[in-house]
């Protein structure tokens, strides 16, 4: 039985790992900020995201398993309905530390403003992959659009 | 349950955590600025000690590191002292002490504790906007 899922599509897929990770970032950045005060915290970040492995993800994976395609790095592939899922490995990325521009002396390495501007970068991207996401989902809808019809 | 909590609502959960943080630390702030006259009720005894936020990052529920403040600690500092032999709380050479607080360290502390508040308000909505744009791809 053939089921057209929307993550078989390979742009469908990519763009959809492409927001997964931006929400990570978001929340990698939520946590930074929350801890600008704690003495001792180091901020975090997730190493840049690429479409090329992604890319290399779906076509490594076996023919039929497309599902492979949609499952972000660092996480196993559900492609069986009975697969479940490791604790913990919701988002797949992975978290390095990346100390801010200054330090404080307790310790702190969250400077505010190199956060705001990764959280404004982060903004950014997310609305450019929500528009890719329109454009691609109204061509698929023109594509299925009867011949003549406006 | 952690698991079926979405990224957004976690990540507005953590700026929470933080407002909190930041309201108590304001608090201890508030303390410190309206003690900062209050001598002893003995003669020649302790004033009023400056008290000193500590923040501690704690995990919230759906696995993100929030913060919390976990306690206030008693500033170490040493107490100032004036000479006003009138002062009821005078010692027995007429010296008062007066608390450790310096208005112009815990005004300093007030601006950085809003600052921080206001970064963690600009998080959480940036968070509800990002989650807005998903939710507004139903609406076409």
């Amino acid at each position: 039985m053939a089921r057209m899922d929307l993550g078989d599509i390979p742009l469908f897929a990519m763009l959809k790992s492409r927001l997964g990770y931006l929400s990570a970032r978001q929340k990698t950045i939520a946590e930074n900020v929350a801890n600008a005060n704690t003495p001792g915290y180091t901020a975090h970040d997730l190493k840049p995201f690429s479409f090329q492995s992604h890319m290399q993800a779906a076509a490594s994976g076996p023919a039929g398993a497309t599902t492979i395609a949609a499952t972000p790095a660092g996480t196993m592939a559900v492609t069986q309905p009975g697969h479940m899922q490791a604790p913990g490995s919701k988002s797949g990325v992975k978290a390095i530390i990346t100390p801010d521009s200054e330090k404080t002396l307790d310790g702190t390495s969250v400077v505010l403003e190199d956060e705001m501007v990764k959280m404004t970068d982060t903004r950014m991207d997310y609305d450019a992959a929500i528009g890719f996401y329109q454009q691609s989902l109204s061509m698929l809808k023109m594509a299925s659009r009867r011949p003549g019809s406006a | 349950m952690a698991d079926n909590k979405s990224i957004s609502s976690t990540t507005q959960s953590i700026a929470v955590s933080a407002l909190r943080a930041q309201q108590a630390r304001m608090r201890i702030i508030a303390e410190n600025l309206a003690n900062s006259n209050s001598t002893s009720r003995t003669a020649g005894g302790d004033p009023y000690r400056r008290q000193a936020p500590v923040f501690r990052a704690t995990p919230v529920s759906g696995g993100g590191t929030g913060v919390k403040m976990e306690r206030a600690v008693p500033d170490k500092a040493p107490f100032n002292s004036t000479y006003d032999p009138g002062n009821p709380s005078a010692d027995a050479t007429g010296y008062v002490k007066t608390p450790n607080v310096d208005p112009l360290v815990e005004a300093m502390d007030m601006r950085d504790a809003q600052r921080a508040y206001e970064a963690n308000l600009n998080v959480i909505e940036a968070a509800r906007s990002m989650n807005q744009r998903t939710l507004d791809l139903l609406k076409q």
